[in-house]
């Protein structure tokens, strides 16, 4: 078929669908694993078959005992999308991967996302874009990288770590790591940087610092996973903060949310799906908030609570702790609490009586005020307030759960944090069901740290006497990183003012004139010293796909990854729940996982020489590992030990658990394995401990020395914040507007799959910047043009302030001393012009390399947390010219999200 | 082109519709290839990918939605000219795209009936794209 149009650029080249895929025989080997992407983990079943042959459509003749065709809603089926042929022992294979129809936790019945749903299209297969997976060791020669081998890769990267430790010490030897990609090799990583290396110069993805996330919740003593799947299905009213969890874990809304009469409240500029959805049935409510004043909302949500007597007092008279119970713990006082740990002013510590005094004294709480500076409607947080707190006709209260993500901790972490974990405490939430505070969740749970962390080798402190912890970003920008190693991530892209450290990390790493020239090792380790000598860094980057800058431009040595379903792995989801992530099909060529380079490289260092990396196979790391965690809520060390008592390994005994798994931390009781559906909950104090475990007081208590939870006041003038906000405004004279990011349903974090996997690359083909007409119009933007978004102060905290006075590190101060540097930063996007977003406010993919949204926002940490303000972007929008999607039949939809 | 071009081989032909009866946003339904497949006609009044008529903004869906079956009936939003949200977990289809995800959970494009106009008729000539429940569109039926 030719296609007929009327405009010439309608590019219409479009791969023709399938319109057949073989379904898998009756004996075909089944295999159970969960989604690789976002923090639900659904559960999956692979079906493997070799090439050759096929399952009929008889129902006696397919591994789905289902008759096909058939037109039966929620009937077994696989989409095209679903099925690949990949290698499995050396021969071709067919393999379908389809969410568990007999799943009955998580995602019941084999619901999924289109994330999920395509998790068939990443495995490896040379003839489609998987091929562009790492393959081998590489070592850059002028410039370009080389093939070699394992044993030279890991051999030049001892030589140069061990003239670097030695001479100049431990903080110069870096790691930037995943916190999420599997136990087994988090476990390993950890230990090697802090174990054997033993330096503190080690930060997780998404932040420059090993630092708390939901940090007001985690001072409040809640845990920031505490609910499960299961209370978001109970609560009656949810307060969601920063998310619609229709757009980022679709799963726990579509499966556990939107059945029932829940009603919904969503806090977010953007208006998506779920928002729309919700609205329409007239089960939901949407605050489109301006960036930045989440505080100013809670502190008017908890006033008009307390003016109306709404509070759940019986909950607050037994959970809420007191003064003398505030400042008791383990005979050291108030300081080894979190809040006195960062700061030693009492600016935050409360109880139940000086709140309700304290609350009723913030003038930002009044609701005049609070609509001003949030830009809601009055009536609109009034009816919040009725909705999450106001008893019902016949007294009794209703159920409300709280839920937050990025949006809310990502652009004012503390105070957001503090503000919203008071809110839910005093509507009663916390400990039972339907009654929770938690995240959603973005990436699951796959850390198992290691630990012997080195904070006290921070350079940086607050007023007083306390270590900060160690900000990775800020040391490179200072140039004190002489070697780093970075395990799959962006690093550059995923944090703040990201083209100023990636111009850096250039200057330090291509930009340096000693380079390696040949492949001797000798020779290679002479000029990686006059490297680090003359002030430069040595960049290995381990990864399963070139990534844009960090190893296609820095790194020195690459090395090729093998990942999902390429070993057998662990983790658990946002409700705890572990599973085994098995291994089906042959990783590519020498790629291996990150566990066995690691171990490889602490071979050639001499690390160990006690046998402390001996491990044969990943489950050896898996058993070593659950030690680690027994102090934590992924414990999982019962069922190691169960599976030691029964002969069996551990990977194994958990293999039996299938998609079920079990939700950690797992306890014993009458010698069988019992997982904990939610923490803090009463309900969990069993008395007596079977088996090797001790007591946990978090398990059925609030996680703080009382075991009640903390009511932390949120000032909106605390200076820490406020100075940073008012710099960080739109300029109305440079016709800015906020720009903030976020992700799409349609894509997972920076696309490293969907980009290679030709369904979702040609639904998002280009990053996108959705913005409102109002703001498009003056600009003369459309739908599908590519618009530039430029900003030309770019704030980015340098040197190593110490903290001695109280202002020291607020904005003004830094600014005054020299310690606020000002870059400029821009990036290019396809527009989508489209009312979901709250006027002056554009929102744009998060973390995409080719269009770093976050070049635009300020690399400057919450002076609390060491958390960057992630969300708090700002630019001029300016037209580029037509992109090719404008008017292309093929690629990129441009439609808006919130059609219902 | 060529290889939908194969792909309508095996394909009947049916007369699903006329030109001049057709208004813009009011789908009309119709069976294909099967009676038991329903699939909507509708003049989107813009130009869309494989529309045929004189404004190219005639095109056919199937109304099962590949995510888990949804029925999509009676979803058509004239004013974006999209199908949904399905009623199940609310994927919405762009209709000048082919049928491309707009949001949600589908992991294909909506199957879109391939169209020929001879005269004022309007036929149905092939599926672009597997229908929901199948395992090849032509395996094992009859027209």
């Amino acid at each position: 078929m030719t296609e007929k149009t009327n405009h010439p650029s309608s590019g219409t080249f479009m791969q023709a669908p399938e319109d057949h895929i073989p379904l898998p025989p009756s004996d075909a080997d089944v295999l159970t694993t969960a989604c690789d992407y976002c923090t639900v983990a659904c559960g999956y079943k692979v079906y493997r078959w070799p090439t050759g042959k096929q399952g009929s459509m008889a129902a006696k003749d397919n591994a789905f005992k289902t008759d096909f065709p058939h037109q039966q809603m929620f009937g077994a089926w696989v989409s095209p999308s679903q099925h690949n042929v990949v290698s499995y022992k050396g021969r071709p294979h067919h393999v379908v991967v389809v969410p568990d129809k007999d799943a009955t936790v998580v995602n019941n019945g084999g619901n999924h996302s289109i994330r999920g749903g395509t998790l068939a299209q990443k495995c490896y297969n040379p003839s489609n874009r998987t091929s562009e997976r790492l393959l081998y060791p590489m070592i850059r020669v002028r410039g370009t990288l080389m093939p070699v081998s394992w044993d030279l890769a890991t051999e030049v990267m001892a030589d140069i770590s061990k003239y670097i430790i030695a001479k100049y010490g431990e903080h110069a030897w870096a790691i930037k790591m995943y916190s999420y990609q599997y136990f087994e090799n988090t476990y390993a990583i950890t230990k090697l940087g802090m174990t054997s290396v033993g330096t503190p110069s080690i930060a997780p993805h998404d932040k420059p610092s090993g630092t708390n996330d939901a940090t007001g919740l985690d001072d409040a003593g809640i845990n920031s996973f505490a609910a499960s799947y299961q209370d978001w299905a109970d609560c009656e009213v949810a307060f969601l903060s920063g998310v619609d969890p229709y757009e980022t874990k679709t799963t726990l809304f579509t499966q556990w949310m939107m059945p029932g009469d829940k009603k919904f409240i969503f806090v977010t500029p953007h208006r998506t799906m779920g928002v729309a959805w919700a609205e329409s049935t007239g089960r939901g409510m949407w605050l489109p908030i301006i960036p930045g004043t989440d505080t100013v909302l809670h502190l008017a949500l908890a006033r008009i609570i307390v003016e109306n007597g709404w509070q759940d007092q019986e909950f607050i008279d037994k959970w809420i702790a007191n003064k003398w119970e505030v400042d008791s713990g383990y005979g050291r006082g108030t300081r080894n609490t979190g809040w006195q740990w960062r700061t030693t002013w009492g600016t935050w510590q409360t109880d139940w009586a000086e709140y309700k005094d304290w609350i009723m004294k913030q003038k930002e709480g009044e609701l005049a005020t609070a609509a001003e500076l949030t830009g809601l409607k009055a009536e609109d947080i009034q009816k919040a307030a009725e909705w999450i707190a106001k008893p019902k006709a016949d007294g009794t209260r209703v159920k409300a759960s709280f839920m937050l993500e990025k949006g809310n901790y990502w652009s004012n972490n503390y105070l957001n944090t503090t503000s919203l974990s008071a809110v839910g405490l005093i509507c009663g939430a916390g400990n039972r069901p339907g009654q929770m505070i938690s995240r959603g969740g973005g990436h699951q749970r796959g850390m198992m740290s290691a630990g012997g962390g080195s904070g006290w080798l921070s350079p940086e402190k607050y007023p007083g006497r306390r270590k900060k912890s160690f900000n990775l970003d800020r040391w490179m920008m200072n140039g004190e990183v002489r070697f780093a190693w970075v395990f799959g991530t962006t690093w550059t892209a995923a944090m703040m003012a990201s083209q100023s450290l990636s111009d850096k990390m250039f200057k330090l790493t291509r930009g340096n004139p000693h380079q390696i020239h040949s492949l001797d090792r000798e020779a290679i380790f002479e000029v990686l010293k006059q490297r680090v000598d003359s002030g430069g860094t040595v960049i290995v980057d381990s990864d399963i796909y070139p990534q844009e800058p960090i190893n296609t431009q820095f790194a020195d040595i690459v090395l090729p990854a093998a990942t999902w379903g390429e070993d057998n792995f662990t983790r658990c989801n946002s409700e705890r729940r572990l599973r085994l992530y098995s291994k089906f099909y042959d990783a590519p060529g020498e790629a291996k996982p990150d566990w066995w380079a690691v171990q490889k490289f602490a071979q050639k260092m001499g690390y160990d020489a006690d046998g402390s990396y001996a491990w044969k196979d990943s489950n050896d790391i898996f058993e070593e590992a659950a030690r680690f965690g027994r102090d934590g809520v992924l414990n999982y060390h019962p069922l190691v030990v169960k599976a030691k008592e029964d002969g069996v390994k551990g990977h194994e005994l958990l293999r039996g658990y299938g998609t079920t798994g079990i939700q950690t931390p797992i306890r014993k009781r009458d010698g069988e394995l019992v997982g904990t559906q939610r923490l803090h909950d009463p309900k969990n104090d069993w008395g007596e401990i079977e088996g090797q475990e001790m007591q946990r007081k978090w398990l059925y208590a609030f996680s703080t020395h009382s075991g009640k939870a903390n009511l932390l006041k949120s000032p909106w003038g605390f200076k820490g914040w406020s100075q940073f906000y008012a710099a960080a405004q739109p300029r109305k004279e440079k016709g800015e507007i906020w720009v903030t990011n976020g992700r799409v349903n349609e894509t997972w974090q920076s696309g490293f799959d969907d980009l290679r996997k030709p369904y979702l690359a040609q639904r998002w083909p280009y990053p996108m910047i959705i913005i409102n007409p109002v703001d498009a119009a003056p600009k003369g933007i459309e739908s599908g043009d590519f618009v530039q978004v430029y900003n030309d102060t770019v704030y980015v905290q340098t040197g190593m302030p110490q903290g001695v006075k109280e202002d020291d590190q607020n904005f003004d101060n830094l600014l005054k001393d020299g310690h606020i540097q000002i870059t400029d930063g821009q990036f290019v996007a396809v527009a989508i012009v489209s009312e979901e977003m709250r006027p002056g406010v554009a929102m744009a993919n998060f973390n995409y390399p080719q269009a770093p949204a976050n070049a635009i926002v300020h690399a400057v940490p919450d002076p609390v947390t060491n958390n960057y303000r992630y969300k708090l972007g700002r630019g001029a929008l300016t037209k580029m010219g037509e992109s090719p999607y404008k008017h292309s039949f093929t690629s990129m939809s441009l439609k808006p999200r919130d059609i219902v | 082109a060529a290889a939908l071009k194969a792909l309508k081989v095996d394909y009947p032909a049916v007369k699903i519709g006329k030109l001049s009866a057709l208004k813009k946003g009011m789908p009309l339904e119709f069976a294909y290839p099967y009676p038991d497949v329903s699939n909507m006609l509708v003049k989107l009044g813009v130009e869309a990918g494989s529309g045929v008529g004189e404004g190219n903004d005639i095109v056919a869906f199937n109304q099962q939605c590949p995510h888990m079956g949804g029925p999509l009936q009676g979803t058509y939003k004239d004013k974006h000219q999209a199908l949904g949200p399905c009623p199940l977990h609310l994927t919405t289809f762009d209709l000048t795209r082919h049928g491309m995800v707009i949001s949600g959970h589908s992991t294909e494009s909506l199957p879109q009936i391939v169209l020929e106009v001879r005269g004022d008729d309007i036929y149905a000539v092939g599926v672009q794209g597997l229908i929901y429940g199948y395992s090849s569109n032509l395996a094992g039926r009859r027209a």
